[in-house]
């Protein structure tokens, strides 16, 4: 059973005035369990809406959330149990650190959900580890952290509540490679380490490649594709045509397939490519 | 003399009890119709140094050396409130957060915001905002509402703005990191445009590698210091150097690096996707 069904989801801003915008047109989506799933989509395509119902903070105008089965607001008032099962990594989180040392704002998810201070301590601890802040930054106050590891504090605070599903909202905005770098192998490691479902919006189609099993996307509210990568990126023109592209290196091989080299569909990463290249080139020479 | 001379550039912020020395030892050359980009970690000192080119931040008691634009030097405390304006007029900037540049209801009006403040004849600001939309492909929008457009229309926009102050070059401070694949397409094409076609001096301050790499020069600075300069195809073959500065490699540069160090002799620029499609054509004799 998928981890969370989105079933004929809609949803409309300013229903009823001339200002009526549908930001979400029945959305049929299902994520898995121990997978990392991205969610692509232009501006404006409805992915930052979408983001916002996996954990309750917009609710559907119709249509259905299910987690683990059940409905996300069968019961409205039990809403904020489904916020610690479900992490929401919201755009530039870093703005929202407020408390005096990073240690204290990580801590402050899993203190609400009522844990004892030997448990939120282990997970502080543990978050910390995930995305890679040694224990001398966890007493330091947030401001005086990098922008990369202000970044990753927040989100370690959304880690240290162990949510089953994990969702970030372009995580690796605005920083520098080495800093994305960082952001990517720490979520990789939470991933790996509770088997949650992590979901990953973000623009980069490089970067979705490299991290990612299973792809959606959304164009003008819709979701036109989804899958695994290889069904999601095998349709290079559609994604072309939507405004995406493909991944660097897909559209490398499009280009050596022009030119007479038979080289494999399927590449999408620079591994992919190496690899695939590596057998030509040793063929050849 | 260059358009742009740096010479023993060394800035620090002062708002904190003690100062933050935020670039050191900068002396650079920028000449009129190049087109430059600047690329280092987060926190580096790269977008001070673009700040500091047209005065958006004008702490004098900060710098110490020297920063020539067209022969005049800027950091002169003796540079009044019109010698600034006269510096912006030369060097324009378009900043990373598309939302926070549009002033104007109407496209055409916030394109005309610049000119307007320059007190031109209505004629001649018609002929600069019609001129300025044609040049960024967004006619076709001049009476549109600014807020319902997409990130790469508004970022568009914004260089409109710029290029209706007929600026000699313009900065572009992060410009792309906030738009979606097609947007960061559309601004680049741009800046590419107005260097190739209008022999504007493009600056180009980015964290995307295969963006660097399509810029004549590209100039990494780390901890305040410049540490390379030169040809992308230069640049990038510094693979280990470029991984300590916290940056990284454009994909395809990564790709015959690794193909190259397994053995393979692949002659030829390594760069963006069409010279390393060639490079590998060429390899297998196709």
């Amino acid at each position: 059973m998928s981890k969370i069904k989105i079933e004929n989801v809609c949803y409309v801003y300013d229903g009823g005035t001339p200002f009526e915008t549908v930001a979400l047109d029945n959305i049929n989506i299902e994520i898995r369990e121990n997978t990392v799933t991205g969610i692509i989509g232009h501006t404006g395509s409805g992915k930052s809406t979408l983001v916002q119902m996996f954990n309750g903070l917009i609710k559907p105008t119709s249509g259905k959330i299910l987690l683990d089965g059940v409905d996300i607001w069968e019961k409205p008032k039990e809403i904020s149990k489904v916020r610690f099962r479900v992490g929401l990594v919201m755009q530039y989180p870093e703005y929202q650190l407020f408390e005096e040392t990073v240690r204290a704002d990580i801590a402050f998810g899993p203190k609400n959900m009522g844990l004892d201070d030997a448990e939120v301590a282990r997970r502080v601890h543990e978050a910390a580890s995930f995305v890679g802040l040694d224990e001398s930054s966890l007493d330091k106050s947030p401001f005086d952290l990098s922008g990369g590891q202000k970044r990753r504090a927040a989100i370690a605070g959304v880690m240290a509540m162990r949510p089953e599903v994990l969702v970030l909202d372009e995580p690796s905005a605005g920083l520098d490679p080495a800093g994305k770098n960082t952001i990517f192998d720490g979520i990789k490691r939470y991933a790996a380490a509770t088997g949650a479902a992590v979901i990953i919006v973000s623009h980069s189609m490089d970067d979705m490649a490299k991290y990612c099993e299973d792809l959606v996307v959304l164009s003008h509210s819709k979701v036109v594709m989804s899958g695994k990568r290889n069904e999601v990126f095998g349709q290079g023109e559609l994604l072309e045509k939507i405004g995406l592209g493909v991944p660097q290196m897909t559209g490398l091989m499009m280009m050596l397939r022009e030119k007479g080299i038979d080289v494999p569909a399927d590449i999408y990463t620079v591994d992919d490519a190496e690899a695939a290249l590596a057998r030509i080139l040793g063929g050849a020479l | 003399m260059s358009y742009i001379e740096i010479r023993d550039l060394n800035f620090s912020y002062r708002d904190d009890e003690k100062p933050l020395s935020v670039l050191r030892d900068v002396s650079l050359d920028i000449e009129k119709g190049e087109y430059v980009a600047i690329v280092g970690h987060n926190g580096s000192g790269k977008s001070t140094l673009a700040k500091l080119l047209n005065l958006v931040i004008d702490d004098y008691e900060g710098f110490e050396g020297s920063i020539k634009v067209d022969g005049k030097e800027i950091t002169s405390s003796d540079m009044t409130e019109d010698d600034i304006y006269e510096l912006r007029k030369k060097i324009g900037m378009v900043f990373q957060n598309p939302d926070n540049q549009l002033v104007a209801t109407i496209v055409e009006e916030d394109v005309a915001f610049g000119p307007e403040n320059l007190g031109l004849p209505r004629e001649e600001i018609r002929a600069r905002v019609d001129g300025a939309l044609m040049t960024v492909g967004m006619t076709a929008y001049a009476k549109h509402e600014p807020h319902r457009l997409s990130g790469g229309q508004k970022q568009r926009i914004a260089i409109a703005g710029i290029i209706a102050m007929k600026p000699e070059c313009i900065i572009f401070d992060e410009s792309t990191a906030m738009l979606d694949p097609m947007g960061r397409r559309e601004v680049v094409d741009t800046m590419e445009k107005l260097n190739r076609e209008e022999g504007k001096t493009v600056i180009t301050i980015t964290h995307y590698m295969d963006e660097a790499v399509r810029a004549d020069r590209v100039i990494v600075i780390d901890d305040g210091k410049v540490v390379l300069d030169g040809k992308p195809s230069e640049i990038f073959a510094e693979d280990k150097l470029l991984r300590q500065c916290g940056l990284d490699l454009p994909l395809c540069a990564d790709l015959l690096l690794r193909l190259r160090a397994r053995g393979f002799s692949l002659k030829g620029e390594i760069n963006t996707p069409e010279q390393c499609a060639q490079t590998i054509a060429d390899a297998l004799g196709k």
